[in-house]
């Protein structure tokens, strides 16, 4: 499993060309498929290219719906 | 646009462009849904499919009801929806409502019916949280909306076979919460 630091999960933001990404609980997860995030952004709130661990809590769903996107690698937890 | 009454949610330190983008959002995916539904209902047919299509036809309505009650809002509110339908149908709050592969699979009918529904539940919760005590109206709106969507992911729940919706299908008029905003 391919493991990711800050700057490379940065760049894949879903931005051009780039793929959207994002971390949950050391795992890293391909939305770029995902209706939801397309452009990298999800809703106004939150953008590809990031740790959203601490976001879950206040979203409107649980872990269910990140079980939908396939797990691409890792992300240590800092 | 609503001056005063856009001052006075800005007050409550709601990020007022974030909230009129939900609702955009969320009247795109009751306009799409409406669309959706269309299909699958037309698609409900024979001896299990014809039992459902009625149901389905309600909370087809309703989304399209919802639209029509959120538009006001956005408007009052100094939003606006795009000028594209294509741009407003990409960014809707929830995925398309497709077709099943197998559209004569009512149990895969199903699931899209109240896939749909759930993410609806979960978008108005969302918008009735941020909004309690502070922007009267447009919680109202949200809570009458939340109320029909759902009566309808229960119904379609009750198909599946998850346990009992608590209810009965609508006898008489649609959108008994959503109303008082469309007259």
């Amino acid at each position: 499993m391919r493991r990711f630091d800050k700057k490379e999960l940065t760049r894949c933001n879903g931005e051009a060309d780039a793929p959207a990404f994002i971390a949950y609980k050391g795992n890293v997860y391909d939305v770029s498929r995902n209706f939801l995030w397309q452009g990298g952004r999800h809703f106004r709130i939150h953008t590809a290219g990031s740790d959203l661990t601490h976001c879950l809590d206040l979203a409107p769903h649980g872990e269910e719906m990140l079980e939908r996107c396939p797990v691409i690698g890792e992300f240590p937890e800092e | 646009m609503a001056k005063v009454a856009r001052e006075m949610v800005e007050k409550t330190g709601i990020n007022l462009d974030q909230l009129v983008e939900l609702l955009v959002k969320n009247a795109a995916a009751e306009l799409t849904t409406f669309y959706y539904y269309t299909i699958l209902r037309a698609n409900l047919i024979g001896l299990e499919g014809e039992g459902i299509k009625e149901i389905a036809e309600t909370a087809r309505i309703e989304d399209r009801n919802h639209f029509e009650a959120l538009v006001p809002r956005i408007y009052e509110l100094g939003g606006n929806l795009p000028e594209d339908m294509k741009v407003f149908h990409d960014l809707s709050a929830c995925p398309p409502a497709r077709l099943p592969k197998n559209p004569k699979d009512v149990k895969a009918m199903l699931k899209v019916l109240v896939e749909a529904e759930r993410c609806a539940v979960r978008g108005y919760t969302y918008i009735c949280n941020l909004t309690a005590g502070k922007d009267h109206r447009t919680y109202d709106l949200s809570t009458a909306i939340l109320n029909e969507e759902i009566e309808h992911e229960s119904w379609f729940s009750e198909f599946l076979g998850e346990g009992p919706s608590g209810h009965f299908m609508r006898r008489g008029e649609t959108s008994p919460f959503v109303g008082k905003f469309l007259r």
